[in-house]
């Protein structure tokens, strides 16, 4: 395993051709931009000596009052905050030896963010007692999931990353669902989480330079072992070095700074990831290069930033958040360094899927079809009305059930079928068509319609652009993996970083106020509520037929698992295979979006009970899979409507609730 | 079953057509999904003369409060709950079911109601679809981006007490708001300053209301001036850091007094005791700020009305203490 750990150390692939560029040109330039704008950005109200007096003693003029309040602490607190991120940023590459580890990637923010909301909504005194120790302890406990999750593998790249994405969907399915029950308490936490840096005392740098400066410093004194960490586990080890104790105490380090900054100006995307991919691309090998350059470019990053953003605000009728500006802006950088990573190679994962083989499948999909008829049965005949719960509903009320029952149902079967396809050409239990980012991408199609085009959007503009939107995020991840001939975990990552972008196109339109922040919520929580009876009928119709067109590829599905090299031996033309069931996966997953929405888990967990239970062959399995999502679909859209009636939680959110953990415990498991 | 579809598409079961078939049927599924995509009816606006209904169902709080005030309290409406604690007044008979959410109504709880009119804000119309199935729903315009917001708060009245088939409870209701401010209006001392109506979202932020919105129109009935010339959006407020109140009170020759619309979130109160521009503002360093309880910013003349006494007592009350209600 420690093999394996080893060859993904996932370091930047490098050329020998000099370099034009290093960390201390960039640096210089960023800074002479930084120098440019802060000069052309000082009051015109003063004269340059009282621009620079402000600095220290506020004047008179209001002004000055307004540079020395807001001006010069915000310009701190960039520097602070961009600079801890990146310092974070690199402890945990360092630790991890993962080039896409960081503060936001591993869920310390998104933690931060529920612990926050959950504290606004339930114990609001708490908040007012101290809201950054709230936000730590969330953060903490967040990183602690994602590394409980990573541990068995070693806290492995490509599971770190993966445990982290699912930590952050899973808490962000959280936070939607306190978002939708309580949209007015939670509104100004919305711009805390678009990381806005703007400033009226003195109190923010006060509160970051201390905690920053302990920080710090330990990251200093830990840098002689850590360079240590740059040889495999055996050769550290037998340097004397206790690499648990290390890379604990490191990560530890990070945690604490990056909790320290989300929790004074909210959370600022992709710093702490940047910074240090960024100079260890420019050619910083050592860590302490890396550590002291990237703090610098961090802080530099950061600053130029919001420099900008500064000068947009009086444009629009609201102010424009930093932190997800960053994010918005990162998110292609991520895109760009995932095919220059290394990442070990293309063999086959040594763990099976979970379950053995049970010797009757027949037997059991009867068993399954069954389940199937009772959750349709339950969904339909059992609900609330105005006098409490009742059977045997009325025929109008009825009508209201069919449609919602049934395209939850076509919903499931087409994830169901998207997951087996992705877990089997990926030959990773752990694929599941959210993590491949189409969702996103159609979320982000929705937004967009909400925003963009005026007046009311109809029905059929929104599965317009949905449809459009998932067809252009499939070519994207297409068009990025075409040349490493789609190895499954670069197409994951892939899928990580459309995610990521999607988070922070997201928080960047919510954290306005605007109230038709509502309506994307909505959208984005991806209900049945405004599925008609045709549109329920047409998606099982839709499942049925993708679930036809699939079987003719179940051969293939058998032997992708056994490893691209394997299967093609025995005669599978492997990346067009890959390519072709992609497609597939990619078609199913955004109809299923359309209805669902973009979080679900379904796609993983169907697939995953079918081979609990015992279902192997590709064609039974997909079958199951196709069953058990069904049935657990229908009975999420029934157990969202009834929970909190007569407040609906979006059957999409529901089923990731229950999904999700069951993610959790399963990466757990590995 | 899977014999018999086997059967039917033996073809697909060759390895040699199978690429064009892949593709094809790839192709071929596509469009099936895209022509299904097309069929969907697109949801038609049209605009109903009011007709009298005796179940109304309203999904807005600012309807809701206008219809009991009106004495019309609706038969259903959204997220009770909420509109107790962030409109409060008037009071929700216990008639009124609750639906649920303001943005997805349970639908299958308003088939049980059984309304034969539901109303609904333009910023959820997307659910009009679904409701038309229910009772017939009209989109009526609470705010607009562009003209004077007080004719239209009148006229939507107006609407409402139509729809209930009792038109002189609107006009009543609208006498009786009107007279009130303008009796707000004669107690009020001269030289007021310009009034910065604002709400905290947490100890950075805050969202300003002015232009377009139900505060500045209530100021400009009662003859007060808002304070904030900046940008608002379409629902009249504009999000923004605690430096730009700063920025505002230097722009306008005056400097104006600062009403902070509860409630505020916590902590607030606390971290402005320390924060240094906030006490250095103008509005806070000439004036006490007025704080006030909470009043719905997004509501209609009830609201107002609500608003237009709160402010006048405490303009009324110059040695009015900030009440602290954390």
């Amino acid at each position: 395993m420690s093999e394996s750990v080893v060859s993904s150390t996932g370091r930047v692939a490098r050329r020998g051709r000099r370099r034009w560029l290093t960390s201390g040109r960039l640096c210089g330039v960023l800074g002479l931009l930084v120098l440019a704008l802060v000069v052309t950005g000082q009051s015109p109200e003063l004269s340059g000596w009282e621009n620079v007096r402000s600095l220290w003693q506020a004047g008179e003029a209001p002004a000055s009052q307004l540079m020395h309040y807001a001006w010069w602490p915000r310009f701190f607190v960039a520097v602070l905050a961009g600079a801890g991120l990146a310092v974070a940023g690199v402890l945990m590459q360092q630790v991890l030896r993962n080039p896409l580890a960081a503060p936001t990637t591993l869920g310390v923010a998104t933690g931060a963010n529920v612990a926050m909301a959950l504290a606004l909504v339930f114990t609001p005194a708490l908040m007012a007692w101290g809201r950054e120790w709230v936000a730590m302890a969330g953060g903490a406990v967040a990183m602690g999931v994602v590394f409980l999750l990573a541990w068995r593998r070693q806290l492995a790249p490509t599971v770190v990353v993966l445990a982290g994405l699912v930590v952050n969907l899973y808490l962000s399915a959280v936070a939607t669902v306190l978002l939708i029950l309580n949209p007015e308490t939670l509104t100004g936490l919305l711009v805390w989480g678009a990381g806005s840096l703007t400033q009226n005392s003195w109190d923010g740098v006060a509160f970051l330079w201390p905690r920053l400066l302990v920080g710090g410093a330990v990251a200093v004194a830990l840098l002689r072992p850590l360079a240590i960490l740059e040889l495999d586990d055996a050769n550290a080890r037998s340097l004397g070095v206790s690499l648990r104790n290390l890379r604990l105490g490191s990560l530890g380090v990070a945690v604490f700074l990056t909790a320290v900054v989300v929790s004074a100006v909210g959370v600022v995307g992709f710093i702490g990831l940047a910074a240090p991919a960024i100079v260890r691309i420019l050619g910083a090998r050592q860590v302490g290069h890396r550590l002291g350059w990237g703090a610098l470019l961090g802080a530099l990053l950061l600053l130029l930033t919001d420099l900008l953003v500064q000068r947009v605000p009086g444009i629009f009728a609201t102010l424009l958040p930093t932190g997800a500006t960053t994010a918005a802006l990162g998110a292609p950088l991520l895109l760009w360094l995932i095919p220059r990573l290394k990442l070990g190679s293309d063999k086959p994962h040594e763990h099976a899927m979970p379950g053995g083989r049970h010797t009757r499948p027949g037997q059991l999909l009867t068993m399954l079809a069954l389940l199937c008829g009772v959750s349709l049965l339950l969904a339909l005949m059992v609900g609330q009305g105005m006098s409490g719960w009742h059977v045997l509903p009325s025929a109008e009320v009825l009508e209201w059930r069919l449609p919602r029952t049934l395209a939850a149902a076509g919903a499931g079967i087409m994830l169901a079928i998207a997951g087996t396809i992705l877990q089997r050409i990926t030959g990773n239990p752990m694929a599941s068509p959210e993590v491949l980012g189409i969702s996103a991408g159609t979320a982000m199609g929705f937004i967009g319609a909400i925003y963009l085009l005026p007046g009311t959007t109809s029905t059929l503009t929104m599965i317009g652009i949905g449809t459009v939107s998932a067809l252009a995020t499939v070519g994207l991840v297409v068009l990025l993996n075409r040349r490493s001939g789609f190895v499954p975990e670069r197409v994951l990552l892939t899928g990580v970083a459309i995610t990521a972008l999607f988070e922070a196109v997201k928080t960047f339109v919510l954290s306005g106020g605007d109230p038709r922040g509502r309506e994307v919520i909505a959208w984005m929580s991806g209900s049945t509520y405004f599925v008609e009876l045709w549109t329920a009928v047409a998606a099982i119709i839709l499942a049925v037929i993708l679930l036809i067109v699939t079987r003719p590829f179940a051969r293939w599905l058998d032997m992708l698992p056994l490893g691209a090299p394997t299967a093609g031996s025995l005669g599978v033309a492997v990346s067009r295979g890959r390519l072709v069931l992609l497609g597939l996966a990619a078609l199913m997953t955004a109809a299923a979006t359309l209805i669902i929405g973009p979080l679900s888990f379904v796609g993983l967990l169907a697939p995953h009970l079918a081979r609990m239970i015992g279902l192997h062959h590709a064609r039974i399995h997909m079958l199951g899979a196709a069953l058990c999502g069904a049935a657990l679909m229908m009975l999420a859209d029934w157990a969202g409507r009834q929970v909190l009636f007569p407040e609906e939680i979006p059957a999409g959110i529901m089923a990731s609730l229950v999904g999700g953990a069951y993610f959790m415990w399963g990466l757990r498991r590995l | 079953m899977w014999s018999i579809i086997r059967a039917a598409i033996p073809l697909l079961w060759s390895n040699n057509v199978m690429r064009t078939r892949v593709w094809s049927s790839v192709v071929i599924l596509w469009l099936l999904l895209l022509v299904l995509s097309t069929i969907v009816p697109a949801a038609e606006d049209e605009s109903q003369e009011p007709v009298p209904a005796s179940r109304l169902v309203v999904l807005n709080w600012g309807f809701l409060e206008t219809l009991i005030a009106m004495g019309h309290p609706p038969a259903a409406a959204a997220n009770l709950s909420g509109y107790r604690t962030w409109v409060s007044e008037p009071a929700v008979p216990e008639s009124v079911v609750d639906v649920g959410l303001r943005n997805q109504p349970s639908l299958e709880l308003l088939a049980d109601v059984a309304p034969d009119r539901i109303l609904l804000a333009p910023h959820i119309a997307s659910v009009k679809p679904q409701l038309d199935r229910i009772a017939p729903t009209t989109v009526m315009r609470l705010f607009s981006p562009d003209g004077d917001l007080w004719p239209k708060l009148v006229s939507l009245t107006r609407d409402m007490a139509a729809w209930t088939g009792a038109p002189s409870a609107g006009d009543r209701l609208v006498r009786r708001v009107e007279a009130r401010l303008a009796e707000l209006k004669q107690r009020l001392p001269d030289d007021v300053p310009p009034l910065l109506v604002v709400q905290f979202m947490d100890d950075r932020h805050v969202r300003v209301f002015g232009d377009h919105g139900l505060f500045a129109a209530t100021l400009e009935r009662m003859g007060l001036r808002s304070g904030w010339r900046g940008k608002t959006n379409y629902w009249g407020f504009s999000m923004v850091g605690v430096e730009a109140l700063a920025r505002a009170a230097n722009l306008s020759d005056e400097t104006p007094r600062l009403v902070v619309v509860r409630p505020m979130p916590p902590g607030v109160r606390a971290s402005l005791k320390t924060s240094g521009l906030w006490q250095s503002l103008p509005s806070v360093t000439e004036y006490d700020p007025i704080f006030l309880s909470p009043v719905w910013s997004f509501g209609a003349l009830p609201s107002a009305q609500r608003f237009a006494g709160l402010i006048a007592a405490a303009l009324t009350a110059p040695d009015q203490k900030e009440q602290s209600d954390e």
